[in-house]
């Protein structure tokens, strides 16, 4: 009985989160990663990012960007990383681009409440551009059994010389079956102005032991409508020390 | 504006929500001295939430780890965690301590 409480309950709200991404406005592409509401302390990080998108409307074969960071927790709540940013120019030489700052926040202990929540902060800037944009999203997580759902919903603001000031929503979620601890098979939804994109993702972990592991993502997020590019890869490693 | 307040309707439904979760998790305690957890096997109600009060009385720091309860937690050295579970079908489920992982073994039993 409980338990059936729980997935109506479950329902509802994730009802009324598709409700509120039917009117996001993000620009460009919001596919990128889906963000867990969780932090450890003492915990530090190499992380490699990249996502290929592929359209055949366009005509540049496909668009590569890569984000190489470094991350560790300051405390029991907050997690900070730092990212470079390139994309992959048309002599396939790789540029960069741009730079970020990233904190995450853990606002409630997991499985404390109904849902577990965080915040994430994002700043970036343009290397060569008077361009930056601010972006925080609320977290949500929760899980049901061995399913974990998650959504991540972003504000954003772009703003500077080189760009129409302009506020932005988006919103990225993830369905994942807790399979094994090396192989977790999910559904990505991704929604913003120009965005709506869906598809496959497999995520896992391999323990390397003495506290390290490796953490990968790999997806095809297929566009579903005419502004999404027709397939976007994304890739993430990760090196926990 | 009119996705904002969407937006926080949407927290504070949930927030009542959640107010029926909170009342009155059963509390279990859960001790870690040199490098091992004590009590070993740990029996709590299946399909219940249940509250895990952890004292690490070692100096060092400890990382409660479980990939069948889905948790993992970093007490560190001398300190106390709380860590929250369930509701669990009823079965075993292994965990163990990620900075001593030869000692620190234990099991959380639900029925």
């Amino acid at each position: 009985m409980a338990q059936k409480l729980y997935i109506l309950r479950s329902y509802r709200v994730l009802c009324l989160v598709l409700c509120l991404s039917s009117e996001a406005v993000a620009d460009g592409t919001v596919i990128d990663k889906v963000y867990h509401p969780y932090v450890q302390p003492l915990e530090r990080e190499l992380e490699l990012r990249s996502s290929i998108e592929r359209d055949s409307a366009k005509t540049a074969a496909e668009t590569q960007v890569y984000r190489l960071g470094y991350g560790q927790s300051l405390n029991d709540y907050w997690f900070a990383e730092g990212y470079l940013i390139g994309q992959q120019q048309q002599d396939n030489s790789l540029r960069l681009q741009a730079f970020e700052l990233e904190a995450l926040w853990q606002l409630t202990e997991q499985g404390e409440y109904w849902a577990d929540w965080g915040m994430l902060f994002e700043l970036e800037k343009a290397r060569s551009q008077n361009i930056m944009e601010f972006s925080s999203a609320l977290l949500i997580e929760k899980e049901w059994g061995r399913w974990t759902g998650t959504a991540n919903l972003h504000a954003i603001y772009e703003f500077g010389e080189e760009i129409n000031n302009e506020f932005e929503t988006a919103l990225a979620t993830q369905l994942r079956y807790r399979y094994q601890r090396s192989f977790e098979p999910a559904l990505e939804l991704y929604k913003g102005q120009n965005t709506l994109g869906l598809g496959p993702v497999v995520t896992g972990t391999v323990l390397l032991g003495d506290r390290r592991q490796l953490y990968w993502e790999a997806g095809a997020i297929l566009g579903l409508d005419s502004d999404t590019a027709d397939q976007t890869y994304r890739l993430l490693l990760e090196y926990e020390f | 504006m009119r996705i904002l307040m969407r937006a926080a309707l949407i927290v504070l439904l949930w927030l009542a929500g959640i107010r029926g979760v909170l009342a009155d998790k059963p509390v279990f305690k859960l001790e870690i001295r040199n490098h091992l957890f004590f009590p070993e096997v740990l029996v709590v109600p299946a399909n219940t939430r249940i509250k895990l009060l952890v004292r690490n009385h070692d100096p060092s720091p400890e990382e409660f780890e479980s990939y069948e309860l889905n948790r993992e937690k970093v007490i560190m050295g001398k300190r106390n965690a709380v860590i929250f579970i369930g509701p669990l079908l009823p079965g075993e489920y292994p965990f163990f301590g990620e900075f001593h992982p030869e000692t620190a073994l234990g099991t959380v039993i639900a029925e």
